[in-house]
């Protein structure tokens, strides 16, 4: 309550205390905003931790004196102010970790809230290795299925990335250049089976990142072949495979790889590959609300923006950094790109943008190659780096400086491993041994990361950034 | 009272400077032993290098990941790894004891890997067809024949050996890619056989050079001419220019060092105006650059380094300008390099970024550098046994 008092004690000549929730608008006094918001909170207040609140003036986060705001911003105190208070972030604590062989490349989840479909209530991790395998996981930490080896239909190099596209099925790709989509079936909550579906062959290198949108039955893969992979996630639509890619088509290998298993899995290629990019293409994802409409980004320190109907380039806009991982902030109309030069650019893809920055947000001390946006807040987002950490970030907490508007995490989310070796809070040179790979954030399971330290760790926050709170004037 | 100071053109600051590499973003640990050798290939996505535990291996540059390797020899370390340049083929060539090895590594795709493998194979036709060389009288001056590795070797993608008989520390591409300079320093080596120019297309491999040149002791390491016919090779005083088509000398550089290292062409010398640039790094921790357009002598020397200096390298995209140093000391140097299109200007040189963080080990530092083809990064080869990448 420091800033509610702050701004009840301020010297502003009237305030108005109006509640907002939807259609329905009320004055307080500020007393009964007061006995409001303890009322609210009643329960959660007087247990071992309160839970502090934030108050947002003009979209950004107060942290001064409402005096020194009105100072610092060159206001009169006659001037009227949208304040708005939030519950403050709560730091996501470690629920469980799910140890693997080998790094971990990519995470999904899949739980009722991020489907339609659901599961009844059950949650599932999918996890993808640099060992090859794809492991579906129940909330236990049990692995209830495991992708097939490379004899029996499986990938043949390390997985990069795996993502969960109905309960039924599931994609990958990796080093092995292919993107592969397996049919997931449940016995009951304790085993599955992952079997192979279908083998899409385009890509001439490493496939590095997938993203699949499931009403339209599309998937998107990134790879360092320079190209955007455009692929139907059903056979009957999916075109012939390309046959110089095929693995029989292999100038030496027929004999030394020992690929012809005992399962025939069926062929295909893509709807599209969508070229115009100068470097490895990191990430390629769907706008949110629009599923023909594709974003990708490269080591060439372009964004760019596709139509997936005629597969034509839109837009592009290039920034001084490349660009290792994106993400959609539809309520914001902006794109969060992952840098290598250790921060995260906010870009507005639409035409009428005036620069190609609207925010920097800066804390990781290496890479940024994953991005996740928070399920509860337009405004949250959440980041994994190879400097061993997960950022939350907030839109509004930001402010202005000579390098234009440039936000700071809330909270910084370390390996469960460091802790557990004895070295919570160590800085390892180069992210050695806990590189984060790949985060997700789900609304019921909570914020899911993958790593070098061979382990998905899952930490939850209760409400960890509010989606709106109420409104003063 | 003119401080003199003050006449002098105010450099810019590093700041203005940037992108440049500023701290470690990956350790690639798995080498026994020194590191002695990098090199990032040309598609910029996989990090090549070689140590004293006899192995080249080849990683997944941004996560460190290993990805594939090969023992090339049991008791001798793998001196110098280096990617042939241009993208339709990928070969590694790398030096182990006294042989060369061409190398396929199993990372590509059937279409890149069949295009590699014939660059390889296209000349044992030529080797076949050419009558043997020298072998009859005897002497030193027999020039290597081409010839194919042991089973094991070739699953791996290890296809060719050149055995030169005489340990290679140097090998260094012709940016088309179709030849490559070895260099055997040691005091043993015949003079005639030290400096060897191999043509892949023709597995050929020729001594371009009779006799040891006077003063400066036995040839170091040598370099083709980005764009014209010449070929650059350093003794441990001079560095001379050969004129490869008329076979002729044409110019000699007078580092002033006492013990040349390593030295590299810079990457627009002779396309833009510019003229060439030369940066020459010494055992005695002088770091040069030549102008050759102004004189024999260095236009700027640099002494940053308390140890001796072991590589030195320009980015190869003209889009930074930048070049690096490694040293015994543990450290590599990042430096701004200009060169303007004005034949009479002279370079812009502004030291950047001391990078720090390989461990010392047995007195010796930062063994090797290279940098990204088209970022702002380079990597560097320790004798901690780790490589790092600097982003
Ligand atoms: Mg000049």
């Amino acid at each position: 309550f420091q800033y509610l008092i702050n701004i009840l004690e301020s010297s502003l000549a009237d305030i108005k205390f109006l509640w907002t929730e939807g259609e329905l608008r009320l004055e307080f006094s500020p007393d009964e905003v007061i006995d409001l918001v303890e009322a609210l909170f009643a329960d959660l207040i007087g247990n071992e931790k309160p839970i502090p609140f934030e108050f947002l003036i003009s979209g950004s986060y107060l942290h001064t004196s409402i005096d020194e705001y009105l100072n610092t911003n060159g206001l009169s105190a006659e001037t009227t102010l949208e304040v708005e208070y939030v519950r403050a972030l709560v730091p996501p604590l470690h629920v469980a970790s799910f140890l693997h062989d080998d790094w971990v490349s990519s995470v999904d989840v899949f739980s009722s809230t991020s489907s339609a479909e659901g599961l009844q209530g059950r949650e599932r991790i999918l996890s993808g290795s640099y060992d090859g395998l794809l492991r579906m996981w129940n909330m236990s930490s049990q692995v209830m299925a495991v992708s097939p080896s490379p004899a029996d239909g499986g990938h043949t190099a390390p997985i990069r990335a795996a993502k969960i596209i109905s309960t039924t099925q599931i994609a990958s790709a990796g080093l092995d250049r292919t993107v592969r989509l397996w049919k997931y079936s449940e016995d009951d909550e304790f085993s599955g089976r992952i079997t192979p579906q279908l083998e899409l062959y385009g890509h001439k290198s490493a496939v590095t990142s997938l993203a699949a949108n499931t009403p339209s039955n599309r998937m998107l893969s990134a790879s360092s072949d320079h190209t955007v992979g455009f692929w139907s996630t059903k056979k009957s639509d999916a075109p012939a495979p390309p046959a110089n890619l095929l693995p029989s088509s292999s100038g030496r290998g027929s004999k030394r790889r020992k690929l012809n298993s005992s399962v025939t899995v069926p062929q295909r290629g893509p709807l599209t590959l969508l070229t115009s990019h100068s470097g490895p293409v990191s990430a390629a994802i769907f706008d949110s609300r629009d599923s023909t409409v594709g974003y990708s980004t490269s080591w060439d320190h372009s964004l760019r923006t596709w139509d997936l109907v005629t597969a034509a380039l839109v837009d592009t806009r290039t920034t001084s950094h490349s660009l290792l991982s994106l993400e959609h902030l539809p309520d914001l109309h902006l794109l969060a790109a992952g840098t290598s030069a250790r921060h995260i650019t906010l870009i507005d893809p639409r035409a009428s943008a005036s620069t190609v920055s609207a925010m920097t947000l800066r804390g990781h001390t290496n890479a940024v190659v994953t991005l996740a946006r928070d399920p509860h807040s337009a405004y949250g987002l959440v980041s994994g780096s190879h400097d061993g950490t997960c950022r939350i970030w907030d839109a509004r907490s930001t402010k202005t400086d000579k390098g234009g508007v440039v936000g700071e995490s809330t909270y910084s989310i370390p390996r469960k491993s460091l802790e557990e070796e004895g070295k919570p809070g160590s800085k390892r040179i180069g992210g050695e041994g806990v590189k984060v790979f790949s985060v997700c954030w789900d609304r019921t399971v909570g914020i899911a990361s993958a790593g070098e330290d061979k382990r998905i760790q899952i930490n939850r926050g209760e409400g960890i950034i509010s989606a709106n709170g109420s409104t003063g004037q | 009272n003119i401080d003199p100071e003050s006449l002098l053109p105010k450099l810019p600051s590093p700041e203005e400077l940037k992108p440049f590499p500023t701290a470690c973003g990956t350790i690639f640990r798995g080498h026994k032993g020194r590191v002695r050798s990098i090199c990032i290939d040309p598609s910029g996505i996989w990090l090549a290098s070689g140590g004293d535990d006899g192995t080249v291996r080849v990683w997944e540059i941004l996560t460190g990941r290993q990805l594939w390797s090969a023992k090339l020899s049991d008791h001798e370390p793998v001196n110098v790894v280096r990617w042939r340049p241009g993208r339709e083929a990928v070969v590694l060539a790398a030096a182990a004891g006294d042989d060369i090895f061409l190398i396929v590594p199993t990372l590509l795709d059937p279409d890149l890997e069949k295009a590699s493998i014939e660059l390889l194979d296209e000349g044992w036709g030529y080797a076949a067809s050419r009558p043997e060389q020298g072998t009859g009288d005897g002497n030193k001056t027999t020039v290597p024949q081409w010839i194919r590795t042991s089973s094991s070797l070739s699953e791996l993608g290890v296809c060719v050996v050149i055995p030169l008989r005489f340990v290679a520390k140097s090998i260094s591409w012709h940016r088309r890619g179709d030849y490559f300079v070895t260099v055997c320093p040691g005091s043993s080596t015949p003079a005639s056989t030290a400096i060897a120019i191999h043509t892949l297309s023709k597995h050929l491999t020729q001594h371009p050079f009779r006799r040891r040149l006077k003063g400066g002791g036995p040839p170091q390491t040598a370099h083709f001419h980005p764009s014209k016919p010449i070929l650059f090779v350093a003794n441990q005083r001079t560095i001379r220019a050969y004129d490869l088509s008329r076979q002729i000398l044409v110019k000699i550089l007078q580092p002033g060092a006492r013990w040349i290292s390593s030295f590299d062409v810079h990457p627009t010398s002779s396309v833009s105006s510019g003229g060439d640039n030369i940066i020459v790094g010494s055992y005695d921790r002088r770091l040069l650059w030549h102008d050759l357009d102004l004189s024999a002598r260095p236009y700027k020397t640099l002494r940053y380094h308390r140890k001796a200096i072991r590589a030195v390298k320009f980015h190869p995209n003209g889009r930074y300008p930048l070049f690096a140093d490694t040293s015994d000391d543990g450290s590599l140097q990042i430096f701004h390099g200009s060169i303007t299109g004005d034949m009479l200007s002279n370079a812009t040189i502004v030291p950047l970024k001391v990078l720090r963080g390989h461990k010392i080990t047995g007195e010796l530092g930062v063994l090797d550098v290279d940098w990204h083809p088209s970022q702002p990064w380079c990597a560097s080869a320790g004798a901690d046994g780790t490589c790092r990448l600097w982003i």
